[in-house]
């Protein structure tokens, strides 16, 4: 503390600037000497600052670190700036000492004069000077870093997985147990999804007592993140229920397409046109395929890729579901001639060969096309040598594609988030998190996510619970980022500018205050938001302008 | 720490990479082995991934240095495990850390040595497009940046004569010829096997000229030639001539009929080589001889359709396995039987052959190593139960990604994914199980 | 000009062009000395105060280089940042800063070669431009 003519008692910072040599890597090219001569001749320019500047061998060294951790303590430095490698290498390290100390690892910064100066600039004078204008700029922007503090939160284990079907039985039974409640919403009478047949995990999830199941049961409002979400339930006989949870998970499944939304697909109410789905589930129930007199059709046609034109993609499932059928047919009534038309066979897999070869084995016929169209009950057949051939049958059974739930929409909206190009609700990371969203703690599950194998649906369940069985451990705490962005309500307009860049969500309106408000749990920091507030109310903190400044400031000097 | 809470993964791709940081805590470690001297696996080989064609190295090098810079994950690199002893939530595993004769800790990864070796051979992770040193990292960027030595090529270490040259060279004496293999023995609590797969022997289907003909390129060598950070620093120039191809042919399902499956990847990966080929080169030319396109899901159809017509023809073959590659006067000719059976020729002066997705060579030892079964194309078998569980028929051990079967990064992170959430979920247990049973009958030691 | 050493700000994403620069480093390539690099978390937070201040202090130019579009780390932050540089680029043409001062690049991680092409075509280009009309109109 020192006494100033104004009356104030302010703080001397004192600045420890440690160079690293990196043997020849830094030293052997930059004259530290030089660089530490020239900063301390004008060590006045900074006010009420104490400079401290040493080299040292190799920073990054267990004794580097050591030496750092003693001269942070020895000093009692208020601030650190290491001229080293790149962040991308050892800001962690450095950080890692602080850590160790009372320095705040928000008052530190390292400087990468290896990558940067050492190793791209042949003159070695350049170097030099090139090294010595990063580190005034870093020592200046260092003075107008603030100290950051983590504010670990405790989080709520349990999760509610929406919708009853495979995915959501999978998702309840791969999570439940006495540390962790799952709260099963499914918005019909019974569980099962749309399989249309009795799913194995059925039993298994009645008798769980960790799981609570919601039948005729829907969300209807959500509030919170990941660790703490406050989730309202509505009934259908109207009651309303208020439940708490640390995830959710949106197994909602999907629908099928209408066939004749293709223009190549036409046949009326009376005709026997019965779509996939239909035809699995009477035949699992009845045991065999009638015709509404009650015959045996003789000739049935599987039509492959129905709607695949139309909704722009491959549903991935229909010719496995297709062959399997038609293979069934054969089987249960081996005097029913079957036909399966397709364009492409998309049988990834093992399991994938076993179903053609069964398909085949079991008198399949198999007819590849161009394109294939259906009137009444008349197929026009596009052949690949050129050649056209209409057939009739007697039974026709289109594959049509898989296409999102009708709910998907309200669901994101309530959700905040985005759908992608084809209404199905979309991934954080295409590659990354397939299974999250851009709402941290909202994971998507099974056909809600896109077209998928019951086996699929399955995986991704799993891999929601996985990421909910390692993220919210009872008993643990959760650290948000804290290089976030505030608002000052002093400036905010409330344009709500910022909300609409915000892809994760993190910021909201008080409309009461009439200002937009950041929700530090769930900012991860990328500074978009700043860019897009026209009143410059926003503050992207540990990056704020007046720290970028101070770089530029001593770059253009 | 106990057994019941570490856990070993072994392989660091992208499946390896993201289990392990999932599960690794302060309250369980986790030990990541890894058989090459670089973590990232085979995503990294790729400069961009398709359908969104994101570059790979973004999309991964945050996760490889999150993976090294985490307390909790004890990353051994150039390692191998030797044996699995045990059972769930009580094994004992031994690790063989192979020499690297580089220090992790002292070296910084400049690069000086690299310069001073005398000796030159092929580099592998470049498929052999380009040469390495006897020390060596496999490419640019390699994380660690650490290099290690070929023991068998190196002078001094294979007795040929005295060379001291790389350890003069070093600034920070990383280097340590004296250096030896080092044996670890490991108490974790469960595994996750997740050591990828390979792509088909193309020499295998002599028809197809791969190896032949220096005009014939393995989808993984096509990769490399079009990275930034490859051998030819992004340039597609043919093999031997250096010429920039004219006419490309990318032939489909190379293996499918040995292998006796479709991967599933290998359509989307040729629609991501016209891409390639048309982004660095507009003139060119590409045909697709294709049989069955194979683009399910989501977000595949509109890559296909993105290539489709304008920037690839696609040709339709009756048969793959009748496709013939030979060699011409000017370049090669495909052979192909059409959509109505006869054979059509194709000129062109570069084929690639999209190869099937098949079992890595040590696959088989580790399944036998870890007790687990393989199911009926050489992967390791999961789910036996037909829930989507990634645990193998040895309880305690895990999979994920392609060591599975044939997948994409998708598939393979979500598997990734599940399978951290079953350790964790046993782990739980067991701990639960400790807490409630202090009989003796412990699983913690 | 043959004096002139401009004076040269790059804005790096971290995430992408910042790990590229590292690859250039690690690679040894040959970059300026009259570039100096500044790493912002996404490419979406630059702003236009954050541009023209920059111009304002004094750069003779400003390369801003994030993640290729579509591989941006948060999503989409790079397609925001592409927009907003359209408007800077009117926005310079009022103030008779020419707009080729300002350069809005992708530049991949893997990208070290590309980088430092990038970087040199763009300072070879400010040193043909020379010195910044606002440094020679005002007493900076």
């Amino acid at each position: 503390m020192s006494e100033t003519g104004t009356g104030k008692t302010e703080m001397t910072a004192r600045v420890g600037v440690y160079l690293c040599e990196c043997g020849p890597n830094i030293a052997g090219k930059i004259d530290l000497d030089k660089v530490m001569a020239d900063i301390l001749s004008e060590s006045d320019r900074y006010r009420n600052v104490e400079l401290v500047i040493r080299r040292y061998g190799f920073l990054c060294s267990g004794p580097g670190k050591q030496y750092l951790e003693d001269e942070i303590k020895e000093n009692g430095l208020t601030h650190l700036v290491v001229a080293a490698c790149s962040p991308r290498d050892h800001d962690s390290t450095f950080m890692g000492v602080c850590a160790r100390t009372d320095l705040n690892p928000y008052l530190y910064r390292i400087v990468n004069i290896r990558e940067q100066c050492s190793w791209v600039i042949t003159d070695p004078e350049e170097a030099t000077e090139r090294a010595a204008t990063y580190i005034r700029g870093s020592i200046s922007r260092v003075l107008r870093q603030s100290s950051l503090f983590e504010k670990p939160l405790e989080i709520n284990p349990d999760a509610v997985v929406i919708g009853g079907g495979a995915a959501g039985m999978e998702a309840a039974l791969a999570l439940s147990s006495d540390l962790r409640r799952v709260f099963l919403v499914e918005k019909s009478a019974s569980l099962g999804g749309g399989c249309g047949i009795t799913m194995p995990q059925e039993k298994a999830v009645i008798e769980d007592p960790n799981v609570d199941i919601y039948l005729e049961t829907q969300m209807s409002s959500v509030i919170g993140f990941l660790g703490n979400f406050e989730i309202g339930l509505k009934s259908a006989d109207g009651k309303d229920e208020e439940i708490t949870a640390g995830a959710i998970i949106l197994a909602i499944g999907s629908d099928y397409s209408d066939p004749q939304e293709s223009g190549r697909i036409s046949f009326s109410e009376s005709d026997e046109v019965h779509i996939l789905a239909e035809a699995e589930r009477t035949l699992e129930a009845a045991g065999d395929l009638k015709l509404r007199d009650g015959t045996m059709p003789e000739t049935i046609a599987v039509v492959h890729c129905v709607g695949r034109e139309e909704q722009g993609y491959c549903s991935g499932v229909c010719c496995s579901s297709s062959l399997k059928l038609a293979a069934a047919i054969r089987r249960l009534s081996p005097e029913t001639a079957v036909t399966s038309v397709y364009r492409d066979l998309c049988l990834p897999g093992a399991d994938g060969e076993n179903v053609l070869r069964m398909a085949r084995e079991s008198g399949v016929e198999l007819i590849r096309t161009k394109g294939t169209s259906l009137s009444g009950m008349e197929l026009d057949l596009e052949k690949m040598d050129g050649t056209s051939e209409k057939r009739s049958f007697d039974m026709i059974i289109p594959a049509a594609a898989i296409v999102p739930a009708a709910d998907t929409v309200s669901l994101a909206e309530m959700l905040r988030i985005p759908l992608d190009e084809h209404g199905f609700f979309k991934e954080a990371h295409r590659m990354t998190d397939p299974a999250g969203t851009t709402t941290e703690g909202v994971f998507i599950a099974g056909t809600a996510h896109g077209p998928m194998s019951v086996m699929s649906s399955m995986r991704f369940a799993r891999a929601c619970a996985g990421q909910v069985l390692t993220r919210l451990v009872p008993g643990e705490r959760i650290v948000p980022e804290v290089k976030v962005t505030e608002i000052l309500e002093a400036y905010c307009t409330g344009c709500g500018n910022c909300l609409d860049v915000c892809v994760y969500g993190a910021i909201y309106a008080d409309t009461d205050r009439g200002i937009s408000v950041v929700n530090e749990a769930v900012c991860r920091g990328c500074g978009n938001c700043f860019a897009s507030c026209p009143s410059g109310a926003l503050r992207t903190r540990h990056f704020t302008n007046e720290q970028i400044f101070r770089e530029v400031d001593e770059a253009l000097r | 720490m106990t057994q019941a809470e570490s856990i070993l993964v072994i392989g660091a791709g992208i499946a390896g990479m993201k289990a392990s940081l999932m599960l690794a805590g302060p309250a369980r470690k986790v030990y990541l082995v890894e058989r090459l001297p670089i973590i990232g696996g085979k995503t990294i080989k790729n400069e961009e991934s398709f359908p969104n064609m994101e570059c790979s190295t973004c999309m991964v090098a945050p996760i490889q240095q999150a993976v090294l810079q985490n307390p909790h994950i004890e990353t051994l690199t150039y390692s191998a495990v030797e044996s699995i002893e045990g059972s769930a939530g009580d094994f004992s595993v031994s690790v063989r850390i192979k020499a690297r004769y580089v220090s992790l800790e002292a070296c910084i990864g400049c690069g000086m040595c690299f310069e001073v070796c005398p000796v030159t051979l092929p580099n592998e992770w470049e498929e052999s497009l380009i040469e390495k040193k006897a020390i060596y990292v496999p490419c640019s960027g390699s994380l660690p940046n650490v290099p290690v030595i070929d023991s068998e090529r190196c002078l001094k270490l294979n007795g040929t004569e005295e060379c001291n040259l790389c350890v003069e060279s070093c600034a920070f004496e990383a280097i340590n010829l004296e250096d030896e293999d080092r044996l670890l023995e490991l108490k974790v609590g469960a595994l996750i096997l997740a050591t990828g797969s390979e792509t088909f022997d193309l020499s295998a289907l002599p028809g197809l000229g791969y190896g032949a003909l220096p005009g014939v390129y393995s989808p993984m060598e096509f990769e490399r030639l079009f990275a930034s950070n490859g051998p030819t620093m992004g340039e597609i120039t043919l093999r031997g001539s250096g010429a920039v191809p004219d006419r490309v042919a990318i032939v489909h399902c190379a293996g499918r009929e040995e292998q006796g499956y479709c991967s599933g990847i290998c359509c989307m990966y040729s629609f991501k080589f016209v891409r390639f080929l048309k982004h660095k080169l507009p003139d060119v030319q590409v045909f697709n001889i294709h049989s069955d396109v194979c683009v399910p899901g989501k977000n595949y159809e509109d890559f296909f359709r993105s290539v489709n017509g304008g920037d690839t023809e696609m040709l339709f073959t009756s048969s793959i396995a009748d496709v013939h590659v030979s060699g011409t006067d000017s370049g090669l000719r495909v052979a192909y039987p059409d959509g109505g059976g006869v054979t059509a020729d194709l000129e062109v002066d570069m084929v690639i052959l999209a190869a099937a997705i098949i079992p890595a060579p040590l696959t088989a030892r580790l399944a036998e190593l870890a007790g687990v079964e393989l199911d009926d194309s050489g992967f390791i078998r999961t789910s036996l139960d037909g829930s989507g569980s990634m645990e193998t028929s040895r309880a305690g051990i895990f999979t994920a990604g392609t060591v599975e079967g044939p997948k994409d990064i998708q598939s393979t992170v979500i598997q990734a994914e599940s399978a951290a959430g079953q350790v964790a979920f046993l782990m739980s247990s067991m701990a639960d199980l400790t807490e409630r049973d202090p009989s003796g009958k412990s699983v913690k030691s | 000009m043959p004096d002139f050493h401009p004076r040269i700000i790059g804005f790096l994403c971290n995430w992408c062009t910042y790990a590229a620069a590292d690859l250039a480093g690690s690679s040894k390539l040959e970059l300026p000395p009259e570039f100096t690099v500044i790493r912002v978390m996404c490419s979406s937070r630059i702003d236009h105060n954050l541009i023209l201040s920059t111009f304002y202090r004094g750069a003779d130019g400003i390369l801003v280089a994030g993640c290729h579009p579509g591989d941006c780390h948060y999503g989409e932050g790079n397609y925001y940042a592409r927009r907003r540089f359209a408007l800077l680029k009117k926005v310079m043409e009022t103030l008779d800063l020419e707009p080729e001062r300002l350069e809005l690049r992708w530049v991949s991680a893997a990208e070290g070669n590309r980088y430092a092409e990038v970087v040199n075509e763009f300072t070879d280009r400010i040193r043909k431009l020379g010195p910044s009309p606002i440094r020679t109109s005002t007493r900076l």
